[in-house]
């Protein structure tokens, strides 16, 4: 063997670098741990409710209907035929008033899905959150493609009708960004492990319903 | 074969420490993600899940890093045996079960359609990855390392 091993020589650099490692990774840990508890200091949108997994709540005072909760995220192709199969019919179920429906926006695909769910959020605060929702899902783009930028957001408001300047602020401010963090901490404590992810009156719906209009229909009104 | 021995570390470290590095960098880029993985292997509780999943890639990384330098080779590689041992655990519990869900390996997991969860190839992979750090536990000299002198007094004459 070559290099023979030098008892005398110490371990000096190799002692430095395991200490710097280990320094820098607990360094990053810490903080980033921190970052994913729910911040109670998150600014709201209108008709959000904490207990009910800071999702985006229609109907929320109706007693004696199901309760449907959705969570889903906006970069999610999957999602985007689900609302396609389902979307109407949640839609009238909210505006017939025969089921208290909770949007829960997650943000784990990416930084788009962040700032789409943070938008979705400025549009609830002027009552168009139901067709921002599926204008954006209309127009989805690739994940992560960078074609979602804040810009893109305020036109895709435009074109749903929502030309007011506090939305444009909302959006550009990212106003709601600790509140998408927080619908997202909530979704992880509710064990949802893929989006899009139905849950009528607390229960996991059968996954195979999801994109069978009878089916869905059916289950939601077994409740 | 004893002159052949540092360089088949060096291997070891190269292809165990990149594996850890680059499966704990593509995970810490989407934290939810690895938490949502860790939680569909059913196997902890959701609040204990929910913290592995984020210190996971942490620990994958500074792993990676020490074992491709060669810095504390015999601990971390030990550790890097035994995090890709829980692996094939999680991963056999999870096909024993019935469960259907991805890796997560590398980045991505959760839930997936019934019957397209693939698991033999990584169970196979992560024994493979846990064969070459107990080869690196019991000879921990290689070349290129930043270990000066031998951590096992014997293993010159153990050779």
């Amino acid at each position: 063997m070559s290099a023979k091993p030098q008892p005398g020589k110490d371990n000096f650099t190799r002692n430095l670098v395991i200490g710097v490692v280990l320094g820098v990774v607990l360094i990053m840990l810490v903080p980033t741990v921190i970052s994913k508890q729910t911040k109670s200091s998150a600014k709201i949108p209108a008709s959000v409710s904490a207990e009910r997994g800071y999702g985006i709540v229609f109907n929320g005072d109706l007693k004696s209907v199901p309760v449907i909760d959705l969570y889903e995220d906006f970069q999610c192709p999957v999602c985007a035929q689900f609302e396609g199969a389902q979307g109407q019919y949640i839609e009238s179920l909210i505006a017939e008033k025969k089921a208290t429906v909770v949007f829960h926006t997650l943000s784990f695909i990416g930084t788009e899905s962040i700032i789409a769910a943070n938008a979705a959020a400025c549009s609830a605060d002027e009552d168009k959150f139901l067709a921002l929702h599926k204008m954006l899902y209309q127009t989805q783009p690739k994940e992560n493609s960078g074609a979602w930028t804040n810009e893109a957001l305020v036109a895709a408001g435009g074109s749903v009708g929502i030309k007011s300047k506090s939305y444009k602020e909302c959006v550009t401010n990212g106003t709601y960004a600790d509140w998408v963090s927080n619908v997202q901490a909530s979704a992880a404590k509710a064990n949802v492990n893929s989006t899009p992810t139905v849950f009528i009156n607390g229960k996991e719906a059968d996954r195979n319903d999801y994109y069978d209009p009878a089916r869905f229909a059916a289950a939601v009104e077994r409740g | 074969m004893k002159a052949v021995m540092p360089w088949l570390g060096l291997l070891s470290r190269l292809v165990l420490g990149g594996v850890l590095l680059a499966a704990g960098l593509l995970k810490y880029q989407h934290l939810d993600k690895s938490q949502m993985a860790v939680r569909a292997y059913e196997m902890l509780p959701i609040a204990v899940a929910n913290f592995i999943g984020i210190v996971l890639p942490f620990a994958e990384i500074g792993l990676g890093i020490l074992i491709i330098l060669g810095a504390g080779t015999r601990i971390s590689a030990a550790l890097g045996s035994l995090l890709m041992l829980v692996f094939v655990i999680g991963i056999s519990q999870a096909w024993a079960r019935g469960l259907s869900i991805d890796c997560g390996c590398f980045g991505g997991g959760g839930q997936v359609e019934p019957g397209t969860a693939n698991y033999l190839p990584e169970l196979l992979r992560d024994a493979g990855l846990a064969a070459l750090g107990i080869y690196l536990f019991r000879f921990p000299q290689s070349k290129f390392a930043l270990d000066k002198s031998p951590q096992s007094p014997n293993l010159e004459k153990g050779i």
